[in-house]
């Protein structure tokens, strides 16, 4: 089997995102690897352990999404491609897709693996719309992934009505949930080792596709996230504490 | 903390990941553990096995020897990141690293070195290091420890105290006064004539185990004497350059939870209808601490470099440690001030920080004595000695 999992280079939402003039303000950002990409590394990684695969990571942006490809590496993953251009720093999720696509037409994967959705725009349309040009059939929020043979897969999701099974053939398109799996911590053998391999460095104009003309939404500005209100503290005896808390969640919060 | 210098770019991709992997490390599986563990006074032994499977023993080392071949940037990075868990981790993988395995790898003869490293790298023997003795600190050469000759081997006499780990290793390196002058040896837990005690009532560093070594004629073969330990103090104190070095890096891991924790408080808490952290004088304080974290990365982060290059020497070791835990000490106790009542609560993290980086201020070389180190060296003349 032949694995690509897509991963995006994201800034630390950890850290105080700043903005300054409607724009984001990049000034002493720190970039780490979208978490959910995360789980779809390890499952390629796990299903590499488990079943005979080839695991490739493929990101789309700036000269250091190089970071979190050899991260990948270090988890396991057998070899990465970086499509780097100036004009994909921030792309749509159709541009995405469409390169995403491109690289699977050219070399020939049977699954492609992405995380739900990006840790920094929360958007989660990648993966539908690589399904939908590539003509492939797509499970979303996958919770658990299963071997039939070579050519099917039995995956799991979550619902808000349940769980679904659901019988696939490759090749396919599967995002995952975070509760797919627990990413592992590269050891820093791994992580020393990672810097040996060579990533592939694509260009988007390559695949057929023109970065400075391809994203038909364009972001107008940010706002900054609103600050969350100061909490009340309670002190005093406990059970007049409790009275008083449930009271307020009954005639305030209106949520009891 | 964000990136106010762009220290980033300075750094290679694997310490990136190096530092990103041991911060999630930290936060996910040690920070929740610490506040229980330094209150029980116990070191988290479950902790050992995984910092062996993440490779941070020996991390310098060859791949030969159990080493993960990393430079000595990621090494100051991972002490940073799991010191801003608690300094009893760090020093943890101090002694473990530089203190245990660096002597074997330096001074050993190949046979120890097979026989211990790569063990060691795995987390399946725990070294420490016996120097300081109850009447030896600051002048090692002072020491009571003797070893004398013996058919075969060597007979040990004395006592080392404060040694970090000694209760639960299961080999020490034990520094001895011999004829020829201070010599290493390798002491196995089960050697007749050996004892270790814990030492309890610590006030700080309660998450590390620490402890007195005994040697009563402590019968050491030939083949666990270090043979490359034949000039004098100088392989102990290069060790303990090396740890200093880690020292350096991870006190700023301290001073930099302790910042972080308190930024975010100051920025949370209101009195007198505004924000802490909009009033005056803490913003002096804010801007103290955060100067000092970034002055001494940038210090640290040269040094390191150029102990890459094999431009170092022990003066630096000694500047970088007097500086980080003075100024990790400073910003501990300012941050637990600015938490008030809260700032002594094991919930907040501060107060155990603050209590641990007490005995980082002390061991290793005093404060004093790096400051006279490095007045010696500006001067000539010794002040100590």
């Amino acid at each position: 089997m032949k694995i690509l999992v897509a991963i995006k280079h994201v800034i630390d939402v950890e850290l105080n995102i700043k903005v300054k003039d409607g724009q984001l303000d990049l000034e002493g950002l720190q970039y780490v690897m979208s978490a959910w990409d995360e789980n779809a590394v390890e499952e390629a990684v796990a299903l590499k352990e488990s079943h005979d695969a080839e695991t490739v990571v493929i990101s789309i942006g700036s000269d250091d999404a190089t970071v979190s490809i050899r991260k990948a590496f270090a988890m396991g993953i057998d070899a990465g491609i970086h499509v780097s251009d100036p004009n994909l720093r921030y792309p749509d999720s159709l541009t995405v897709a469409k390169i995403i696509n491109g690289v699977r037409q050219d070399k020939n994967f049977d699954l492609i693996l992405l995380g739900r959705q990006a840790q920094d725009t929360d958007n989660g349309l990648t993966a539908g719309l690589l399904a939908e040009i590539a003509d492939l059939p797509f499970v979303a929020n996958a919770t658990k992934i299963e071997v039939i043979d070579e050519k099917k897969l039995k995956v799991t999701r979550q619902a808000d009505i349940g769980k679904e099974v659901i019988e696939l053939s490759l090749p396919a398109v599967i995002s995952v949930n975070d509760s797919i799996n627990e990413p592992r911590l590269a050891s820093l053998k791994g992580i020393m080792q990672a810097k040996k391999k060579t990533i592939e460095t694509m260009d988007a104009g390559l695949l057929g596709i023109d970065s400075g003309e391809a994203s038909l939404v364009e972001v107008m500005e940010f706002l900054p996230p609103v600050a969350r209100a100061q909490g009340q503290k309670f002190d005093g005896d406990a059970q007049e504490i409790t009275e008083k808390v449930v009271g307020l969640l009954i005639n305030e919060a209106k949520v009891l | 903390m964000e990136d106010f210098l762009h220290l980033n770019d300075l750094l290679t991709d694997e310490e990136k990941i190096i530092r990103e992997t041991l911060r999630k490390f930290v936060d996910e599986e040690v920070t929740p553990l610490m506040p229980s563990a330094f209150e029980r006074g116990e070191f988290p032994k479950k902790l050992i096995m995984r910092m062996a499977e993440l490779d941070l023993f020996g991390m310098t080392l060859p791949a030969q020897y159990g080493g993960a071949e990393a430079g000595y940037v990621s090494y100051g990075l991972a002490c940073q990141e799991l010191e801003r868990g608690d300094s009893g981790l760090r020093s943890f993988v101090s002694v473990q690293s530089s203190l245990c395995m660096f002597p074997i790898f330096a001074f050993g003869s190949e046979e120890q070195k097979q026989k211990y490293l790569k063990p060691m790298s795995e987390g399946r023997i725990i070294g420490c290091f016996g120097l300081t003795e109850p009447d030896s600190g600051s002048d090692p050469s002072s020491m009571r420890t003797r070893a004398k000759k013996a058919k075969g081997g060597w007979l040990l006499n004395g006592s080392k105290l404060w040694i970090t780990n000694a209760p639960i290793a299961d080999l020490a390196i034990v520094w001895a006064m011999t004829e020829e002058g201070i010599r290493g040896f390798l002491i196995e837990k089960a050697t007749e004539g050996f004892f270790r005690n814990p030492i309890e009532g610590k006030l700080s560093l309660r998450a590390s185990s620490t402890g007195e070594l005994v040697m009563e004629d402590c019968f050491i073969s030939d083949d666990q004497l270090l043979p490359g330990t034949d000039k004098g103090l100088s392989a102990a104190l290069s060790c303990l350059t090396q740890a200093r070095y880690g020292i350096a890096w991870g006190a700023m891991g301290a001073a930099r939870d302790c910042y972080e924790r308190a930024l975010s408080y100051l920025m949370e808490r209101t009195q007198f209808g505004r924000p802490l952290a909009s009033f005056q004088l803490i913003q002096k304080d804010l801007s103290e601490m955060f100067n000092e974290i970034l002055k001494a990365q940038m210090l640290n982060y040269r040094i390191g470099r150029l102990k890459e290059e094999k431009k170092d020497n022990y003066v630096m070791a000694s500047l970088a440690k007097m500086n980080g835990c003075k100024e990790a000490l400073k910003i501990a106790r300012m941050a637990r001030n600015l938490l008030g009542a809260n700032g002594i609560s094991l919930d907040y993290h501060i107060i155990r920080h603050m209590a641990n980086l007490e005995s980082v201020f002390t061991y290793e070389g005093t404060d004093n004595i790096h400051h006279l180190t490095i007045g010696r060296y500006l001067t000539g003349l010794s002040a100590f000695t």
